[in-house]
């Protein structure tokens, strides 16, 4: 057997870079539009034609929303000529956009997995478009938008909303102490606390995936929010633990976490929101009056 | 909330559809067993229910203790209580697992797996193991 044909029967899943391809459904079994407004339902879009000398070729169902238009989102499929194209998903809408249709919207930059610009539900599983393989995807690949976005147009959704929470866990250094004359020191143990957390990259993969916030997004704070707040917290030369924990407190910001770790399944950085959010836990347990 | 269609239509006064989430996102052993101790949990609230009707009609007396008897004895309340049965392992095995994760421990994602389905063999393994007792007991 192959290494793919392998990991098509995996039970136990040992890192995030593990695409799902056996799982006994691919969506939960509800209707396409339960319990979604009237204006977010989605609408069978247009088939483009296959270019004219293809011979490799793989379909895209991608989600399409035209701000400037009246009509409601809609799914068009792409064809794409894979001997014409990158290996990765992002080489996949680039090349659509360029060769296609070049109204198609989506963010990128980096296309290396480090700006964390092009974060997108891919095959149901949120992941950076230029760290997934093209050959990773289904037969028909899905691209849609990260989960439970507002949608400014296409792929591109609003993420305000969460960086106004990122904003709210103040992250950044606090102190109280008068400022020494150099910078503040660190033992490399003391620094190795953060490792693992620092890394972050803020596409917010993990808190689209989060059915916790789907449901409580504007109380919960998140994974990729938390997760920064515990970076602040583990970091030895920041001295604002208590007023830090103390903005958490209540029924939803921190406690809105019912462990179902969605999120350190899909962290395409391969960190782990769901073990910072526990660590945070235990601290405000410490730190109970 | 929708738009009035008497109005004329203009991109700055749209309301942004929001992209699906449970619809499109793919079931995973984190999600699936998350939303089955929930159900879980809120099957055996109900089932706490029944355990009271039983326990009212074997203090009301051997006419309406037979009655709830005959019901739970049916082919019906058997499948029912088979349910609950597996209901109650399954709620209890994945409450030690938040227990243990309350202890920061079994973070990795190999671990996360691994006693996620730890948690639904030990379940039907238990599930089984109760009804076989009962039958050997009641022998």
């Amino acid at each position: 057997m192959s290494r793919q044909e392998r990991e098509t029967f995996v039970m136990i899943i040992r890192s995030p870079e593990q695409v799902p391809r056996f799982t006994m459904l691919k969506r939960f079994p509800l209707p396409r539009n339960f319990g979604v407004s009237r204006n977010s339902r989605i609408a069978r879009g247009r088939a483009w034609p296959v270019l004219a000398g293809a011979v490799r070729v793989k379909a895209f169902d991608v989600y399409r929303y035209d701000p400037d238009s009246p009509e409601n989102p809609r799914i068009d499929t792409y064809h794409v000529d894979l001997d014409d194209c990158g290996p990765m998903v992002l080489d996949a809408l680039i090349w659509i956009k360029n060769k296609i249709d070049p109204t198609l919207t989506f963010r990128r930059s980096c296309r290396e997995g480090i700006c964390g610009s092009c974060s997108m539900n891919i095959d149901g599983t949120n992941w950076l478009a230029c760290t997934r393989f093209i050959d990773d995807t289904d037969n028909t690949a899905m691209i849609y938008p990260l989960a439970n976005m507002p949608i400014i147009k296409d792929l591109v959704g609003d993420q305000t909303h969460l960086f106004a929470q990122y904003a709210a866990i103040k992250p950044w250094l606090r102190t109280n102490t008068p400022e020494p004359a150099r910078e503040r020191l660190q033992s490399p143990q003391q620094r190795s606390k953060i490792d693992g957390y620092y890394e972050c990259i803020l596409c917010f993969c993990c808190t689209s995936g989060c059915p916790s916030h789907w449901w409580n997004g504007d109380r919960f704070l998140g994974p990729a929010v938390l997760l920064q707040a515990w970076r602040w917290l583990a970091d030895s030369r920041d001295e604002a633990t208590a007023e830090r924990l103390d903005d958490m407190r209540g029924t939803f910001r921190l406690y809105g976490c019912h462990t179902i770790l969605n999120c350190t399944r899909t962290c395409p950085k391969g960190l782990n929101p769901g073990k910072a959010i526990a660590e945070t836990k235990r601290m405000m347990l410490e730190h109970r009056d | 909330m929708d738009q009035d269609s008497t109005t004329p239509y203009s991109p700055a006064n749209r309301l942004r559809p929001r992209s699906p989430n449970i619809q499109i996102y793919r079931p995973q052993l984190t999600s699936v067993l998350s939303i089955v101790n929930r159900i879980s949990g809120v099957l055996l609230s109900v089932c706490a229910l029944g355990l009271v009707i039983w326990l009212i009609a074997a203090a009301a007396g051997p006419q309406a203790y037979a009655v709830v008897r005959e019901g739970i004895a049916s082919w019906a309340g058997r499948a029912v209580l088979f349910v609950a049965t597996f209901a109650f392992f399954m709620h209890l095995c994945g409450s030690l697992r938040h227990l243990i994760w309350d202890t920061v421990h079994g973070f990795s994602l190999r671990a996360i797996y691994l006693s996620g389905w730890i948690v639904f063999a030990a379940s039907m393994v238990l599930t089984v193991a109760a009804w076989v007792t009962s039958a050997w007991i009641r022998r």
